[in-house]
């Protein structure tokens, strides 16, 4: 395969002639033989280009991209910036490069000849997207791209000067098959000593570009690893997660992130997530995250695109803390289900079934082993049940850790009402004659495994308010990890807690460390009740912070109708049969009662207001909405600005920052005497949500500028997706319909 | 119910195999040992990575029409650092992993025929068409290369040199990490850098 690399003169014009392929088109043209020719062939250039300010090296035709120099005005002034873009129009089905090409590819370069004294930025980078490969994955750009540069003049430059600005622009572009490519663009423009006009042609080409670029991010962003997981976080107050369709983050750097590997997306109350694996740099230390969060959301009638520039630091923890290894994370959570049998929740249940092994292990020592083995069997069941729940639930996407339940009133509610029946029963109110409910004495005899399955299952239920302020560790990290990882550090919390019983029955012998069996055993199991009792309380005190003295109420009212139904049981019990029914009857009801009261406290929310995510005003900026301000300037002949806007939409905090912020839009707002009025949806005011109706919307965000009301003209509701040039024409027609 | 030890202890055997899984195998890794496998090469013989224990071995991901392979091979680069590694008894196998129809896939006398007229020295050209080595080790361009100790652990992964163009001259200016790679191996020192941007053509599977 030969390859030309040779120059062509023509006119004193050098141009160079693309790759290392058999398709290589010339795009300079053709060597003349006779000077005549060239003389001609000049004078034909002169006729059609001679006047224009743009020469033949610009637009570059390559085999497949169509490459452009463009500059957004018509003219340089002298120390003062402007952009300029790189215009890449693809063949279809063939693209090129973003900054970090991914697992392949290589990203385009622009190398400036510039005069004396000009200084050029980097690119510029529109978001990009992923193009998949195979099993690999890109990141680049299809159809069109344009790559912003920000050139600097000097401050000094002579007018009617003509200034050529050269890119040599060098690009690898690929449909599977991948071509290396390049183009040198020459661009002319004139000096001139006032604003310079901007180019009508590329108006809307620089529009579009930035559009396309990445925006500041609205919330905090931070990073946690492990050994083989990123997550990225940013603190968003929530987020509904119905309005975010689909979320990537394209990292900066090569070898952050596993590029083709999944970004899982999870959305809870005060936090976004996106979690993903590690790449070929997962041994090296990471303290910063660069890059862009590319996110899709859902507005009325229409998505937007948002990207937004990321530049996040790892969390404390991570930082600080090595990433905890697999192992180490099993031998904490063994440890820690060791230390569950501590908790006041847990020991009264199991110390009463190691008093039976007492009695038992002298009569049927092979039954206790195997009562062992069932009984770990079954907290291990129970633990891999609720491990699996949490899992499904954190991937349907709710952000929820271990005592998730916590966070239900009702759950909350039931559990104090279980710990306080058992507490009853350790107290002698109550013989459970359930199988459930393994405390009576009648079980230490009988060699019922369905029973101690049972009794493995309600250990766990019941240790689970106490778990977590000693399982942090590890349950931090299994949380993080892909699911086998995840269960299995579950499983290791589960062994351990059944690991000192599965012992006992296995060792019987140890069983004469622990006193022996005596009238102390029901004082013993009396006082065990008061943990409970004590638990109970903690629960209730949970539900107090929950939802208020209200909730409290309610719970201690469906404590009473439990101790109601208590007695109506043991009172019942030995008297005739339709008494017993009866009592069984109204227990029952007591019983319903109670926990339909329990679903109560779940209705009642704390009156704080969440925190807006927005950025403080300045004084005089805006003011808070309220229909009766809106009515008020109205009737005052004022024209009025509405934003309606809410702390979880992504696009409103974009709009307010690219647009609504901006100098020369506030400058606007100002001189054509619009107040400027902010209406809050966060929390779903209803006065805004009429309003919001009134436009024929349900969402955020919705733009309307009010003309004064003696113009008599409708309110202008502008599009959903805002830019500068839109808001500030919007402001102009208000001028110009102005009798005034 | 009649729950038999067996019933129960295989309740339990199962649920601590459940911790299994986290113990498969996970992306090659600098510092661990490199993924093991087998290979037929162009002269039909069957290659075994942990057959090379004692060598050291160099894995090089290739496609012929690839123009960052073609940088390396018209500059005589890459034939000139396999011979200067063969020559010190490093295994180097170049790996193709392209799949039947797509760019760079040869058959076995294509790829001797490659090998010969561009005045290469592998030790052998692997034939990966269905693309199993190359997923193994992640390999992701082409070049893609990956260093190997002589007690199996994977040392160095990454681009050829520092240099990402297709730009011919750049291979002059360049710093080559498979030859500081091999330097270090010799000298019994730590590889730095021991992982870099790959950079290239994707790999075709």
């Amino acid at each position: 395969m030969k390859r030309y690399t040779g120059l062509i003169r023509i006119g004193g014009l050098p141009c160079k002639t693309p790759s290392p392929d058999h398709s290589a088109v010339f795009v300079c043209g053709q060597r003349h033989r006779s000077w005549l020719g060239s003389v001609l062939l000049f004078t034909l250039w002169l006729i059609l280009f001679g006047f224009s300010s743009v020469t033949l090296a610009n637009p570059v035709a390559t085999p497949h991209v169509r490459a452009q120099l463009i500059s957004e005005a018509t003219a340089v002034q002298a120390n003062q910036s402007f952009w300029v873009a790189l215009h890449l129009n693809m063949r279809d089905g063939w693209h090129t490069y973003w900054r970090n090409p991914g697992d392949s590819g290589l990203a385009t370069t622009i190398e400036w000849k510039l005069p004396a004294g000009f200084v050029a930025s980097d690119i510029y980078w529109p978001y990009p997207e992923a193009i998949a490969m195979g099993p690999l994955v890109n990141y680049g750009y299809h159809g069109d791209v344009y790559l912003l540069v920000q050139l600097t003049p000097p401050a000094t430059l002579k007018n009617r000067e003509k200034l050529t600005l050269t890119a040599d622009a060098d690009w690898l572009v690929c449909e599977e098959n991948c071509i290396p490519e390049q183009a040198t663009l020459t661009l002319t423009l004139p000096v001139t000593s006032d604003a310079p006009r901007l180019d009508d042609r590329w108006k809307t080409g620089f529009i579009e570009a930035r559009q396309a670029l990445p925006k500041p991010n609205p919330w905090q962003a931070s990073f946690s690893l492990t050994s083989d997981q990123l997550t990225l976080t940013l603190d968003a107050l929530n987020f509904p997660s119905e309005r975010l369709k689909k979320a990537r983050f394209f990292p900066k750097q090569d070898g952050i992130i596993e590029n083709a590997a999944a970004q899982t997306l999870t959305i809870s109350d005060d936090q976004i997530s996106l979690a993903t694996t590690r790449g070929a740099q997962r041994n090296v230390p990471l303290s910063r995250l660069q890059g862009v969060l590319v996110l899709q959301e859902d507005l009325t009638g229409t998505t937007a695109t948002q990207a937004l520039e990321i530049d996040a630091s790892a969390t404390t923890a991570a930082a600080n803390t090595p990433p905890t290894p697999f192992g180490y994370a099993l031998i904490l959570a063994l440890l820690g289900g060791m230390v569950l049998n501590l908790m006041p929740c847990v020991f009264p249940v199991l110390s009463v079934k190691v008093l039976h092994f007492a009695h038992q292990a002298h009569n049927a020592p092979t039954a206790v082993r195997w009562h062992g083995v069932v009984f770990t069997t079954g907290v291990l069941v129970s633990f891999a049940l609720i491990a699996g729940l949490l899992l499904l639930l954190r991937a349907g996407g709710a952000q929820i850790g271990w005592g998730f339940q916590l966070q239900s009133p009702f759950f909350v509610t039931t559990l104090a009402y279980l710990l306080f029946i058992l507490g009853l029963s350790l107290s002698g109110a109550l013989t459970l004659g359930a199988r459930l409910m393994d405390l009576g004495s009648g079980w230490a005899t009988r060699s019922d495994y369905m029973g101690t399955f049972a009794t493995g299952g309600l250990a766990t239920l019941v240790a689970t308010p106490c778990t977590a302020p000693f399982m942090g560790t590890a349950l931090g990290y299994a949380l993080t990890q892909p699911w086998p990882t995840a269960l299995a550090v579950f499983q290791a919390l589960g062994f351990g807690f059944a690991l000192p019983y599965l012992v006992l029955s296995f060792k019987p012998s140890l069983l004469r460390f622990l006193p022996k069996p005596g009238p102390w055993m029901a004082r013993f199991k009396e006082f065990l009740a008061f943990p409970l009792y004590a638990t109970a309380a903690w629960l209730i005190w949970v539900l107090s912070q929950q939802t208020g003295p209200t909730g409290v109420a309610v719970a201690l009212t469906g404590l009473i109708l439990i101790a109601l139904a208590i007695w109506l049981l043991g009172t019942t019990a030995a008297v005739s049969r339709r008494w017993r029914l009866l009592g069984r009857l109204s227990a029952v009801a007591a019983l319903i009662s109670a926990l339909a009261l329990a679903q109560l406290p779940q209705a009642i929310t704390p009156d704080s207001l969440p925190q807006t995510a927005m950025s403080n005003p300045k004084a005089g900026d805006w003011e808070l909405f309220s229909p009766q301000r809106l009515a008020e300037l109205r009737a005052g002949n004022q024209p009025v600005f509405v934003n309606f806007t809410a702390a979880w939409c992504i696009t409103c905090l974009v709009n307010e920052r690219v647009a609504l912020s901006s100098p020369r839009v506030k400058a606007g707002l100002a001189e054509a005497g619009i107040t400027y009025l902010k209406a809050d949806w966060t929390n779903h005011d209803p006065a805004i949500t009429t309003m919001l109706a009134s436009f024929g919307r349900s969402g955020v965000p919705l733009y309307v500028l009010y003309p004064p009301a003696q113009q008599g003209t409708e309110p202008i509701v502008l599009p959903q997706i805002l830019t500068e040039s839109l808001v500030l024409k919007a402001i102009k027609s208000l001028e110009n319909t102005d009798p005034s | 119910m009649f729950v038999t030890f067996n019933t129960a202890f295989s309740y339990l055997v199962l649920v601590v195999l459940a911790m299994l899984p986290h113990w498969a195998a996970a992306a090659p890794t600098v510092g661990e040992p490199a993924p093991d496998f087998t290979a037929t090469d162009s002269e039909g013989n069957t290659q075994k990575l942990s057959d090379q224990r004692g060598s050291v071995v160099v894995l090089e991901w290739t496609n012929h029409q690839c123009p960052f392979v073609e940088k390396h091979y018209q500059t005589g680069n890459m034939q000139a650092l396999q011979k200067d590694a063969t020559s010190q008894d490093v295994v180097w196998w170049s790996v193709i992993s392209s799949a039947p129809g797509k760019q760079g896939h040869v058959s076995p006398d294509q790829a001797n025929e490659l090998t010969a007229s561009r005045d290469a020295a592998p030790s052998a050209v692997l034939l990966d068409s269905e693309g199993a080595i190359g997923q193994l080790y992640g390999a992701r361009t082409t070049p893609h290369m990956y260093v190997i100790d002589p007690e199996g652990t994977l040392v160095y992964m990454g681009g050829i040199d520092d240099k990402p163009s297709t730009q011919k001259a750049d291979v002059e200016t360049a710093n080559n990490y498979v030859r500081t790679a091999l330097n270090a191996v010799q000298q019994g020192q730590a590889v730095d850098p021991a992982t870099t941007q790959p950079y290239g053509c994707s790999v075709k599977y």
